[in-house]
């Protein structure tokens, strides 16, 4: 079969039971919440495929499990023996976007370099990857200004074009040919007119993503030390250290070990996610962390996606989906980061960060003798000042909430438009 | 086939030697005969122990390449883990993975006076290199070791300190921050040693262990003295899960600990945002 081909939108299912029969089969789909997630389909006809929305977790759970056993080990008398629990599995990952396939490509060259990690690469080698490109711009996507997308030009091992009635299928690694030559009855070869509208619709998806955020400046000023404390200790104050922005990441691969013991002679030693915003990361024994401050460890986090990585794999660790910023409420996110860390260069000075009670006063929320009362009663009660000006019927709770997102400049609308 | 980068091996322990209250030093051989004549190392470079339900941790090797009669580790009291393995005795078994690492730069290091300072159980990773500079003892010129402790019960390798004394042209001072009444040795912290010891610092490579605020005040001290910042080395702990580069615990700057150090110069620890 040729390299490109034409798969007709009612061959797909038949297409995907085929798949299904011989390896394990994930594929995005709609759960009865309304998520859509990668899963592993059991039966094709069963479940609603959804390949419009991006699936809320990225698919490096697949390689790399939130958990996973590595070894089991046990002590009978004094002898203590471990025994490795290698995976073995056998995939079809289908409907991945080009971004978490590029983050897949990420992780290929951490679990493969130097010391060759088993777990991951056993899962790794016996994964076929068939993604989609974009044609529309999900929310929060900046995958354009990542380089990592809307549509790849290696590294799958097919890649589909939706055409409409049709998808265009390229082929590229071995393993994507040997799918098509083995159901090669699903497909036809991909006329000129075929690829004309596929070359179109690449085109037009380039334009619609457009470049949202500068990606390069924001590097190009952290490599440069352009960026000031009072930016990271801002982003501390905002952060939660909830760790949500690793684990939605499609490249974070951080990761613990621990033991579970299971009995009094013998337990597991598991491999489970971890986040370097999370306060515990780098504490040693012993009690002292070299970032005990949440300021240290976001802005460890962000060297560590842009600069670090670029240095090291000539690349971001930062595909540009956009999960981070539908998770983290406090706006500690890459895209709302690269901005700020592009304006701040624009603002010479920085403005003094005012405090609660002169944000009320000069909003016209509270006079100045009002706030003197307060601070008074305050000074005896211990209260916070903003409990004490609403006890006091000053103001309201969301008169607060706002000036504190004032304070915090925690920006009002989340969109990346404008 | 590729070996499993997780895989500890079995070692059981051939001797514990109490050296303070809270510290052991224990020597230990593996198992596998084949596995043990496959483990070398280079002074400097750790190991990750793993005890049973307790997990693994990083822990520096203590003895010397050339010491024939086992791996010594010396393990302080601190947690969970380092609590149970006090517990062990002869016989016990424990698993271990490495070495890890980069270990001293032993080439750089030759034909060079050295300079030794140690604080407290920084000395542990020092011992390794200081014996094996002793055994070879023709390559390398004269050696000056300050160690600090904080009363006399913490000192650690008396036995060892006491020997290295008496080899000719090794110097050993020993300090302590509090001291009791059969103390007759030096009183303050280890910089105070710094001040009367007689180094060129233009011909001395200086080998630094200890508590981050103590190697900070130290490097302070040597840089006045005149050394340069590639001649100051020092060895830093990080929390190194993997000890294989890459469950990212250990990250300084863009390097991992566990595989660009633990050793690193000063002129490369300058440019690290989290500084010791």
């Amino acid at each position: 079969m040729p390299n490109e081909l034409i798969l007709n939108k009612e061959h797909l299912t038949g297409f995907l039971r085929k798949i299904a029969k011989e390896r394990e089969l994930i594929a995005p789909i709609k759960n009865s919440y309304g998520d859509t997630l990668f899963e592993v389909i059991s039966s094709v006809d069963d479940v609603s495929l959804d390949l419009e929305s991006r699936p809320a977790m990225p698919p490096k759970d697949f390689f790399l499990p939130p958990t996973e056993t590595l070894f089991n080990y046990q002590r009978e008398g004094k002898q203590y023996r471990f025994e490795e629990v290698l995976p073995d599995v056998s995939r079809v990952l289908f409907g991945l976007r080009s971004c978490d396939l590029w983050a897949i490509l990420f992780l290929d060259v951490v679990f493969q370099e130097n010391f060759k990690d088993r777990y991951y690469l056993n899962r790794r080698s016996n994964t076929i990857l068939i993604n989609i490109g974009c044609h529309e711009p999900m929310l929060n996507c900046f995958c354009k200004s990542a380089k990592s997308g809307p549509f790849l030009t290696q590294g799958y091992d097919l890649q589909l074009t939706d055409l409409g009635d049709r998808f265009f299928v390229e082929v590229g690694r071995p393993r994507g040919r040997e799918l098509v030559d083995k159901w090669d009855y699903f497909f036809t070869s991909a006329t000129q007119k075929d690829r004309d509208e596929q070359y179109e619709i690449v085109l037009e998806a380039e334009s619609k993503f457009g470049q949202t955020v500068d990606l390069d400046m924001a590097t190009s000023r952290l490599i440069n030390h352009e960026v000031d404390d009072a930016l990271w200790e801002e982003l501390g104050n905002r952060c939660q250290g909830c760790g949500g922005c690793a684990y939605v990441c499609p490249t974070c691969y951080c990761f613990n070990i621990v033991d579970r013991p299971v009995s009094e002679t013998q337990g597991e030693r598991v491999r489970m996610h971890d986040a370097c915003t999370l306060a515990g990361f780098t504490r040693l024994a012993g009690g002292y962390n070299p970032r005990q401050e949440r300021s240290r460890r976001i802005r460890r986090r962000f060297y560590h996606k842009l600069p670090f990585a670029i240095e090291k794999y000539h690349r971001p660790s930062c595909v540009g989906c956009g999960r981070c910023m539908e998770i983290c409420f406090g706006r500690v996110d890459m895209i709302h980061f690269i901005k700020m860390v592009c304006e701040r260069g624009k603002k010479a000075s920085q403005e003094a960060s005012l405090r609660l009670g002169e944000i009320l006063v000069q909003a016209g929320l509270i006079s100045r003798e009002e706030l003197k009362v307060a601070l008074e009663k305050q000074a005896d009660t211990g209260k916070p000042l903003g409990i004490q000006l609403i006890e006091d019927g000053l103001t309201t709770t969301k008169e607060i909430a706002l000036a504190l997102g004032c304070q915090l400049r925690i920006p009002e609308t989340a969109g990346t438009e404008g | 086939m590729v070996p499993n980068i997780y895989q500890p091996y079995p070692v059981s322990v051939h001797g514990v030697k109490e050296e303070t209250g809270d510290i052991k030093t224990f020597t230990l051989g593996f198992k596998d005969q084949e596995i043990q004549n496959r483990f070398t190392f280079r002074p400097g470079q750790f190991v990750l122990v793993s005890v049973f339900n307790c997990g693994e941790a990083p822990i520096s090797i203590c003895s010397s390449p050339t010491f024939s009669k086992g791996l010594q580790l010396s393990i302080k009291k601190m947690g969970l883990l380092t609590g149970e393995i006090h517990r062990y005795t002869e016989g016990d078994e424990v698993g271990l993975r490495g070495p890890y690492g980069n270990g001293f730069p032993l080439e750089q290091l030759c034909g060079h006076d050295l300079l030794f300072v140690g604080g407290g159980i920084g000395l542990a990773p020092l011992r390794s290199l200081i014996q094996y500079v002793l055994s070879k003892r023709s390559q390398f010129g004269g050696v000056t070791i300050l160690y600090g402790a904080r009363t006399p019960q913490d000192i650690v390798f008396k036995d060892d300190l006491a020997a290295w004394d008496k080899e000719e042209d090794v110097q050993v001072t020993t300090t302590v921050y509090r001291d009791n009444p059969t103390w007759k040795g030096e009183v303050g912290p280890v910089t105070r040693l710094l001040e009367k010891a007689t180094i060129s610092p233009s011909n001395t490579k200086a080998i630094i262990c200890g508590h981050p605020a103590i190697i900070s005040y130290v490097v302070f001290d040597l840089l006045k003295m005149g050394f340069a910042e590639e001649d100051i080395i020092t060895t830093l702990e990080r929390n190194m899960k993997c000890g294989v580069g890459k469950c990212g615990h250990c990250s300084i700057g863009s390097k991992f600990t566990c595989m660009h150090g633990p050793v690193f110069t000063y002129r490369e620890i300058k440019t690290f945002p989290t500084g010791f």
